[in-house]
């Protein structure tokens, strides 16, 4: 049989229990590194080294995961031979990492946790990958992360909006980019209270699981502060697919804005209804998190709807510039938010290693805490070291009408809410739940 | 397989009463084959080598690309196929409800060990008596109607443990998330189920796949000796005709209900295993393409057989895991790093083709259903016997 | 709202829920009940019906899988809505006769666990080529524009257009079916098939004929689910497997083989659905299961079947 992604059967032929922390690499050739630091996890490294990334290729979000893959593969050329913002980041050659080629394996997750787990298995066993990277959903992610802390792999999350994945379930080894539920909130109080005044009633749908039940607290707490009047909050069970008896319970007359706590494919269908039903002529309408996939099933019902997304290529600064002149140039297309995620996250992870000057993860974890940066187009930012959560501006965007979408441009930037206005101290919100774990 | 004993024709030349003797002091390869001895001894000698054969062997696993917790998790759904198969192979009923028992037992299993006790081997009869539990209470209900009610009902109550654990039972299960404060203390308070087992790791690896290995084992001759003991008998003349059983004077009902919790059981041994392989219970483990999954491996692999199951566990999983990450479809022996190369320039066939998987074991699925009713098991047994019949025969 | 309009409200959205519900179970009951052949990949003759009445209202851009990999830009006709609603039950039809012809025909004489297989196996095979060519991600099957606003009700105020005409269409199409089986000879032939289908062919009547239509009618009331109820939701591959189990359900709960029992047990499930929302969401889904366990245990040919019916 010659089907592979990947050739090299020599090293996957040597015996090497990942797991075994301490008892690992029998029989591996020490490199100079690998006298200097313990074997850990896939460390050190035999051959190249390897980078694994796990998205979604089947199901919902399978485009949302072609567009990472495609500034996945981008990310790993910059790096080999430079190019985008590698050419800019001072601690990046343009030559690989540590002067070694970098290869990558990818992986389906299916946006399923058991499956993301078993692909990220296979990556850390078979393909003995150094650091993953991926996700379009929270509950993948924080099953990956947990895998990669007991197998001390590094993760860099790419979508994942919960606030326990640097929260409750945060662990040492991951590191997410990404905003969460609690600074979307934040984020969205300026522009929306500034839109629709700073009294009004307001009224909440959420889906029924930990993300959703964060989105309505934190909805809850930052526009009740900014003086607006919460009427009720109603869970609706995951995989709803009708949400017409939830909507018809919405009092018309009293509700000033409609919060649908709502992601991706079930908040394409419960936007879509709320605007059928004709709410939209009595209240205005919120979204927390807008997606591609998500505004391409909602169509024209996104219009004028608030939300917060991830990035878009109409973030007018010099390194968002870069990136999507960097992406339209390989593949012809814009790029999603996903993207710019995945890109940042993997080339952070680069920069980290180069510094450290190993692999081994602990150094690498050391040199990413506490790091600040202003080199991926959302302002200047802090990874901070309590919850290894990135402190940074929050895009809110407002959706086009169906005459002004086109491909790849669904949104209009109303506001980079930038980090000042956001995020919270080590000891509160998501992060005072937060035990990163051991090192080592 | 051929049940003509294939004798050879030189015995004929002796008096009859000589052959009978033959047949019954040197027993035939079949005879052999079919002893209890024999299935314990060749799955045991199975189980040790195929980690190593299929993770870490020379040029095989190369080919192959397994890895090690893949080869433990195909036991895993390997001891659920063949619980399985005890249902629908031998006495014809077809359950789509399944993923209740196996996500019953390892949400029961993960919670025992979080509150009650981390011991692994606890940890598994936890959750298979919560299983076979389940397994009574829903075959007594579900088993009131025979045919495509009961296939509807199982589905209807599979899905319902779906919906509880989503969201009413949600403090309990985690709900989306899954369960992830899964305990795992040390097998029998010795061995670290994640360390190497000392000498041996060469060959199975970890102790957490000697514990996985040893209960299949046990699975094996259990579901081995339940097939010759007087319920498999009565389990296949079922499946003939429950008519005729009826009036023969068999309590069809209690047997079908037997067959039912015992193949509940099974799935409940392999689910719990799963929570230990795992350390987390996705919720996935209850809905309904859980069950789907495993009416797929068994009549893939064959159903009224008692490997067939496993062989389709084993095809299923590999489709899936390995498969499925295939980018391009090369010609072998094109391309570089082949183990014998004739061309440089790899011969693409198709690209992309591990996104067809799901597909693939579709077409093949209606294909076995179509045209092999006994699976694939079944049509390697036929080659067998064909070319022993070709080469042994005359 | 008063407590009365939202009972009104709230029975008005079950009946709309139950409506798709009741047309796919009546091809399944009439198929499983005149055929005895249980057709898992009913379902997938949902999503056809739903992917093409999309592709004939609209012009859509493919934002995945294989048709936008080979460059198709725009797909569909944009032909609007009312001949999505005439071309699609047509279209779904020709493709149950079919399926009657290369995939029931030859399993009659199996037992159901291999038909249920083999629809199962078809089933999953319609939905990946469905994903393969249009990508797993959803589409916007946006609601015609002369049925997307809302209209005044007494009692409740406002009801969307759409959910409206949705009750209406199925109303007529089961008056319309229920009129076939009843009053005509085909339907004749057919109800005495589903009693006693040797009597029938000793008296020299040949059945394959009514059974090919019997099948193509089934498939037919799929792909009119298919094109209404598309509308309402995000469109994707999974939608015909979502559809089936709630149907399969209606069945059980109506009993096999009745029009009319098809037609209560899918506003049973319809109300239940949404009552239960309003009182308590957690258990909605959970709601239906309980229903069907309650109605099969306490009556288990189902509320309108009859005994002798029952496979």
């Amino acid at each position: 049989m010659a089907r592979r992604e990947k050739t090299d059967v020599s090293r996957r032929d040597v015996v090497k229990m990942a797991g075994a922390t301490g008892l690992a690499g029998l029989g591996v050739a020490g490199s100079a590194s690998a006298q200097e630091y313990p074997p850990i996890g896939n460390f050190p490294i035999q051959g190249n080294p390897t980078f694994g990334f796990t998205v979604p290729q089947s199901g919902p979000y399978s485009s949302e995961g072609q567009d990472e893959l495609r500034a996945y593969r981008m990310a790993v050329e910059h790096l080999n031979n430079g190019g985008g913002w590698v050419d800019n980041w001072s601690d990046l050659s343009g030559n690989g990492v540590l002067d070694q080629q970098i290869e990558f394996v990818s992986g389906d997750t299916a946006t399923d946790a058991d499956t993301a787990r078993q692909t990220a298995r296979r990556m850390i066993q078979r393909d003995q990958a150094i650091m993953l990277s991926g996700g379009s959903s929270s509950a993948v992610a924080i099953a990956i992360q947990e895998l990669c802390q007991r197998e001390k792999v590094n993760y860099m999350c790419c979508l994942t909006h919960s606030n326990d994945t640097t929260g409750k379930s945060c662990v040492r080894y991951s590191f997410r980019e990404m905003f969460n539920a609690y600074m979307s909130a934040q984020a969205l109080v300026p522009p929306v209270t500034n839109e629709y005044g700073g009294d009004n009633n307001f009224y909440q749908l959420y889906a029924d699981y930990t993300w959703g039940q964060t989105v309505q607290s934190s909805m809850s707490q930052f526009f009740g502060e900014a003086g607006w009047n919460e009427m009720n909050s109603v869970a609706t069970p995951l995989g709803t697919k009708d949400f017409s008896s939830y909507l018809s319970q919405v009092p018309r007359d009293q509700t000033d804005v409609l919060f649908l706590d709502h992601y991706g494919l079930d908040g394409a269908n419960s936007l879509s209804q709320a605007k059928e039903m004709g709410l939209d002529e009595d209240m205005e309408i919120v979204v927390p998190l807008y997606n591609r996939p998500m505004a391409q099933a909602a169509g024209g019902a996104i219009e004028d709807v608030f939300g917060t997304v991830a990035w878009d290529s109409q973030i007018d600064n010099p390194p968002s510039n870069q990136f999507t002149q960097a992406f339209n140039d390989r593949y012809d297309r814009i790029p999603s938010g996903p993207a710019q995620l995945a890109y940042a996250q993997t080339l952070q992870y680069a920069a980290a290693v180069q510094r450290a000057g190993t692999f081994y993860p602990p150094e690498v974890i050391k040199q990413l805490e506490g790091r600040e940066y202003n080199n991926i187009g959302m302002g200047q930012e802090l990874m901070r070291k309590c919850d290894h959560q990135a402190q940074r501006a929050v895009p809110v965007v407002k959706g086009l009408s169906e005459s002004e979408q086109q491909q790849g441009q669904f949104f209009e930037i109303v506001n980079l809410t930038g980090a000042d206005q956001l995020g919270y101290s080590c000891d509160e919100g998501p992060a005072g739940e937060c035990e990163l774990g051991p090192y080592e | 397989m051929s049940d003509e004993p294939t004798e050879t024709p030189d015995a004929t030349d002796e008096t009859g009463s000589v052959v009978e003797r033959t047949q019954r002091e040197l027993p035939s390869w079949e005879r052999i084959r079919e002893s209890e001895l024999f299935v314990v001894a060749a799955t045991t000698l199975a189980v040790a080598i195929f980690p190593w054969l299929f993770a870490r062997a020379p040029v095989v696993s190369g080919v192959l690309q397994g890895y090690q917790d893949l080869a433990t998790l195909i036991l895993i759904w390997g001891i659920f196929a063949m619980g399985f198969n005890l249902l629908l192979g031998y006495t014809g009923l077809l359950s789509f409800g399944h993923a209740a028992f196996w996500g019953g037992a390892a949400y029961a299993a993960g919670v025992f060990s979080a509150q009650v006790s981390s011991s692994p081997i606890l940890i598994i009869l936890a959750g298979t008596s919560f299983a076979a539990l389940s397994a009574w209470i829903l075959g007594f209900i579900s088993l009131r109607r025979g045919g495509i009610y009961f296939a509807i009902l199982t589905l209807a109550f599979g899905q319902m443990a779906f919906y509880m654990a989503l969201s009413p039972l949600a403090w309990i299960t985690g709900g989306e998330n899954g369960f992830t404060g899964v305990e795992l203390g040390k097998l029998f308070g010795v061995f670290q189920l994640r360390y190497p087992v000392p000498g041996l790791d060469w060959l199975v690896g970890t102790w957490k796949y000697v514990l996985v290995g040893g209960v299949a084992v046990l699975c094996v001759a259990a579901a081995n000796r339940i097939l010759h003991s007087p319920y498999g008998m009565v389990f296949r003349a079922i499946r003939e005709n429950d008519q005729r059983a009826e009036f023969v004077g068999l309590n069809v009902w209690r047997y079908k209900l037997m067959a039912f919790i015992i193949s509940g059981t099974f799935a409940g041994v392999a689910g719990s295993l799963f929570t230990i392989y795992s350390a987390y219970v996705p919720l996935s483990s209850f809905y309904w393409t859980t069950s789907g999954e495993v009416v797929i491996m068994a009549v893939l692999g064959g159903v009224g057989s008692l490997f067939g199951p496993i062989l389709g566990a084993a095809i299923y999983l590999y489709v899936e895991n390995i498969v499925s990450g295939v980018q391009q479809l090369t010609l072998p022996f094109t391309g570089p790093n082949e183990y014998v190369t004739l061309v440089q320039e790899p011969v693409v066939l198709m690209d992309g083709f591990g996104a067809y998987w799901h597909l693939i074991l579709g077409l093949v699925f209606v294909a076995v259903v179509v045209l092999f009713p006994r699976g694939i098991w079944g049509l390697l047994m036929d080659f067998g016997s064909a070319v022993r019949k070709l080469g042994g025969g005359r | 709202m008063s407590l009365l309009a939202e009972t009104v409200t709230v029975l008005l959205n079950g009946l709309q829920q139950g409506a798709i519900y009741v047309l796919v179970a009546i091809g399944l009951s009439i198929i499983l009940g005149t055929l005895k052949f249980v057709n898992f990949a009913h379902g997938a003759l949902y999503l056809i019906g739903t992917y093409a009445g999309l592709l004939i209202t609209l012009k859509i851009t493919p934002t995945g899988g294989k048709l936008a990999d080979w460059g198709y830009t725009t797909l569909g006709l944009g032909w609007g809505f009312l001949p999505a609603l005439l071309i699609v039950p047509i279209l779904v039809f020709v493709v149950g006769l079919a399926m009657e012809r290369f995939v029931a025909r030859p399993f009659y004489d199996r037992p159901d666990t291999d038909q249920i297989l083999l629809t199962f196996g078809l089933a999953i095979v319609v939905q990946e080529v469905f994903k393969i060519l249009f990508g797993g991600q959803s589409y916007n099957f946006a609601r015609p524009g002369w049925a997307s606003g809302q209209v005044g009700l007494p009692i409740v105020g406002t009801f969307p257009e759409w959910r409206l005409y949705i009750i209406g269409i199925t109303a007529t199409v089961v008056v319309l079916v229920y009129g076939l089986i009843e009053y005509t000879d085909f339907g004749l032939v057919v109800r005495a098939g589903t009693r006693d289908a040797e009597m029938v062919e000793l008296l020299g009547i040949k059945l394959s004929r009514p059974y090919l239509m019997v099948f193509g009618v089934g498939a037919a009331l799929a792909g009119v689910a298919g094109v209404v109820g598309g509308p309402l939701y995000a469109v994707n591959p999974n939608i015909g497997t979502e559809v089936l189990v709630p149907s399969f359900l209606v069945v059980v709960i109506g009993g096999v083989g009745s029009i009319s029992g098809a037609v209560l047990g899918g506003i049973l499930i319809g109300e239940t659905l949404a009552v239960m929302v309003a009182i308590a969401p957690q258990w909605s889904q959970v709601g239906i299961y309980v229903l069907a366990a309650i109605v099969l245990l306490a009556r288990p040919q189902g509320l309108l079947g009859a005994e002798e019916v029952a496979p």
